[in-house]
């Protein structure tokens, strides 16, 4: 089954290779960006990663009629457009208190020290 | 609330009142009112029990209640109230002494900085004493016994913040030329408290030893209830319970002895017996008026009257001890008093040689009229003392703080009430016809004489020693009495400058000395001006307990007759030759070692220090700095001390300096840095896919 899957003119192959691809382009994104608003792109990247996964699953596995794959990649997007609004709301928030979004400067839980 | 608890709680009260409020003025009002109060209701308890001889009860409160088991019988320990003859009259000085104390405080004490928190303490130290006074067991003594020993440690370290007199300018400058044997760097208020505190303790391990034997040994004897009470404390002796236990091989009246003298231990303690004695004098650093109750009705006077309350089970081994250490208690304190230059440490060393004679007399047994003679010279001597101590302060206070005898002279004219009383003391207390000690002290005296001839199987030597050195005291009781006294009030004014503002006190203080001075005469004794009568109120009050037979009249009368021979004689002896030596001022009679010894107070204090304080306490306390800090100088150095040194704080510390540095490792992984920690999540998510995978 494996086989028939990552083989052949249609396989899976190609869409998880995209998506461990955007995966590793995320944690890049967040192991390396110091800038905060950079930071949040690489959680971007890796929650689209997984959501190009659950479709691409969905897919290939027979299960497109009942839309799972579709429904999860949904929640994903609707969590990630969540997070996306706390998370800059808490970079503004950062911003006010440090004058600066740079996560090396950041790292008191008060104002700068 | 019975009327003993009232007598108890009126000082208490008191002293809470004034410990809560800390009023600025009215203190001194509040407690005179107090001991006042606790006076009148003294006369109300005491005067019907002195008539009818009977027991008054108060409030028992049970502490600890055991029912049976373990082979013993049920059994308790409680603080129960009692007053019974002896103690009526003993409550009487306490509360009327103290009375008067206070009065005078209010005027040699006025406009001190402490001057409200002395009335406060002093109200304490009078409620420990009366619960001595009024208890009805050796528990509630011992309970008590303590508490004195905290009001002393209050009273003594009044000033607390005095420096010592070695850094003291103006003891310096008003000390005597040739004054030596004090540890000066030692003589300071908190010292003194100090000294007076641990030295009692010394004592008390012994009280603690014999109350403990008391306690197993009434048990073994099947004594319930009460097992301290002084009741059944005889009735244990007297049913044998010592020969059912065994303690350290002994047993029978060996172990009674040797619980006696553990009793008899604490009382050294208190009373400032040889060689406990050496607090006394130092307690010489409180107010004068705290040393006139210290030296005259309370503290010194619990340890007498704890020997005479335990007197009934001493055996004839123990009230031998009892007499010997009196005895040489009363020559060593009176050969160092010839020598003080010290006005007040003539006093303190009277005391504790008088102390010595009480010791002596109970020593000497019921039978030969020791007890009672003890305990009336306990009687008499707290007046006269007392008044001799506040006749001191009116020297000290008029002579703007000098204590120097040798610069005083004349003061007479200057201040005769003060003069006259404290002259009338000196006469009490040197035994002459008609006044208090002649009746009192010749009786300890002629009580001696007679246990001695009583002792057999003894030895001369061992039996016969009390006598011989209660007579030698006798004499040189009345030189260094009429040394002092000569020396400050006859003669001529030898240093104006320190007597020219001398005046007598004004006036409730002066009517204090006065009224105390009624007390140096016989007749409000014993009720006769004839000093050879016998048979008073007071006879009856200080009778022996239980069925004791006195030696038969005419060997007490004539043992009495050649005492008082004796001691009158030596007396005038005594008076006649300090009269005509001092009579024009000091003299100085350095007879180079003699002198040297006396005035080094027989190096007892020295070596007491030596041996205590600095080879035991400083070695010992190096040792112990050692095992618990790792050198002894750790606490003022703790920065630059090495840390892990082998010793308990070592110990403590590693462990501290471990944990901290743990700590500090750890911390760094917390950095606050976003980016780390999602390098520390993508590591995590890298090895937890690489534990999936594989």
């Amino acid at each position: 089954m494996n086989s028939l899957l990552l083989s052949g003119p249609e396989s899976l192959l190609p869409y998880l290779l995209v998506s461990a691809c955007l995966f590793a382009a995320g944690i890049l994104a967040c192991t390396t960006r110091r800038n905060a608003v950079g930071y949040l792109m690489g959680i971007e990247l890796m929650l689209n990663a997984a959501a190009l996964d659950f479709v691409a699953y969905g897919r290939f596995r027979g299960l497109e009629a009942a839309g799972h794959g579709q429904v999860f990649s949904l929640f994903v997007i609707v969590l990630a457009a969540a997070e996306a609004a706390v998370a800059l709301a808490l970079v503004y928030s950062v911003y006010r208190t440090f004058r600066d979004v740079d996560l090396d400067r950041t790292t008191t839980l008060g104002s700068k020290r | 609330m019975s009327l003993l608890l009232w007598i108890m709680a009126s000082p208490l009260a008191a002293f809470l009142l004034l410990s809560a409020f800390k009023p600025k003025k009215g203190g001194d009002l509040l407690s005179i009112a107090a001991m006042a109060a606790a006076f009148a209701l003294s006369l109300k308890a005491a005067v019907p029990v002195l008539a009818n001889g009977q027991i008054l009860s108060g409030e028992t409160l049970r502490w600890l209640s055991f029912p049976t088991g373990f082979g013993l019988p049920a059994f308790s320990l409680s603080l129960g109230l009692q007053l019974d003859r002896t103690g009526a009259v003993m409550l009487l000085i306490v509360t009327g002494l103290a009375l008067c104390v206070e009065i005078f405080s209010a005027w040699y004490l006025h406009g001190d900085r402490f001057y409200t928190r002395f009335f406060s303490h002093f109200s304490f130290f009078c409620f420990a004493m009366l619960g001595i006074v009024l208890s009805d067991n050796l528990l509630m003594t011992f309970v008590f016994w303590e508490l004195v020993g905290v009001g002393s440690y209050l009273l003594i370290g009044y000033w607390h913040d005095k420096s010592a007199v070695s850094d003291d300018a103006f003891y310096q400058e008003m000390k005597a030329k040739d004054a030596t044997g004090i540890l000066e760097s030692k003589l300071s208020p908190s010292h003194a408290q100090l000294k007076a505190f641990v030295m009692n303790r010394v004592g008390d391990f012994g009280f603690l030893v014999g109350m403990g034997l008391f306690a197993w040994a009434a048990l073994q004897g099947g004594i319930h209830g009460n097992i301290l009470s002084w009741d059944n404390l005889s009735l244990a002796v007297n049913t044998g319970a010592f020969d059912r236990i065994a303690f350290a091989g002994l047993s029978g009246s060996a172990l009674l002895t040797l619980a006696g003298i553990g009793v008899f231990l604490g009382a050294m303690g208190k009373s400032a017996q040889f060689p406990l004695h050496t607090w006394l004098p130092d307690a010489m650093q409180g107010p004068t008026t705290a040393s006139s109750i210290i030296h005259a009705a309370t503290m010194v006077a619990a340890g007498v009257f704890l020997t005479a309350r335990i007197h009934p089970i001493l055996t004839p081994d123990a009230l031998l001890f009892v007499s010997w250490i009196g005895a040489i208690t009363a020559f060593v304190a009176a050969t160092i008093a010839l020598v003080q230059w010290d006005y007040k440490a003539v006093l303190a060393y009277s005391t504790v040689s008088q102390l010595g004679y009480m010791m002596i007399g109970l020593g000497a047994g019921a039978a030969t009229g020791g007890y009672s003679a003890g305990l009336s010279h306990l009687f008499t001597h707290a007046l006269f003392k007392c008044l001799l101590f506040l006749g001191a302060a009116s020297v000290i206070h008029g002579c703007e703080n000098h204590q120097d005898m040798n610069r005083f002279g004349g003061l007479l004219r200057k201040m005769p009430v003060t003069a006259i009383t404290s002259g009338l003391a000196v006469l009490a207390i040197c035994g002459l016809p008609f006044f208090s000690a002649f009746w009192s002290k010749d009786a300890i005296v002629a009580s001696a004489f007679l246990a001695a001839e009583g002792r057999e199987g003894y030895g001369v030597l061992l039996a016969w020693g009390p006598w011989v050195l209660a007579v030698v005291t006798a004499l040189l009781t009345c030189f260094y009495m009429t040394r002092q006294w000569t020396l400050t009030f006859l003669g001529k004014e030898r240093e104006p400058h320190v007597t020219h503002h001398a005046h007598d006190p004004s006036f409730p203080a002066k009517a204090v000395l006065i009224l105390l001075s009624l007390f140096t005469f016989q007749f409000l004794w014993t009720g006769s001006v004839n000093p050879f009568a016998s048979g008073s109120w007071l006879d009856a009050a200080l009778a022996p307990k239980g069925s004791v037979e006195l030696l038969s009249e005419t060997t007490l009368h004539h043992a009495h007759v050649q005492t008082m021979i004796l001691a009158t004689v030596l007396g005038l002896v005594g008076i006649g030759s300090a009269l005509f030596l001092y009579r024009k001022g000091p003299v100085s009679f350095k007879v180079a070692p003699v002198w040297k010894f006396l005035a080094n107070l027989w190096f007892l204090d020295r070596l007491w220090d030596l041996l205590w304080a600095e080879t035991f306490g400083k070695r010992g306390g190096k040792v112990v700095a050692i095992l618990d800090l790792g050198t002894d100088s750790r606490l003022s150095t703790l920065e630059s001390a090495p840390a892990l040194s082998p010793s308990l704080d070592g110990v403590v510390d590693a462990t501290a300096l471990a944990t901290g540095k743990v700590g500090a490792l750890l911390g760094r992984l917390q950095s606050g840095n976003a980016l780390v920690y999602a390098g520390y999540t993508t590591l995590a998510l890298g090895i937890l896919a690489l534990l999936l995978g594989f």
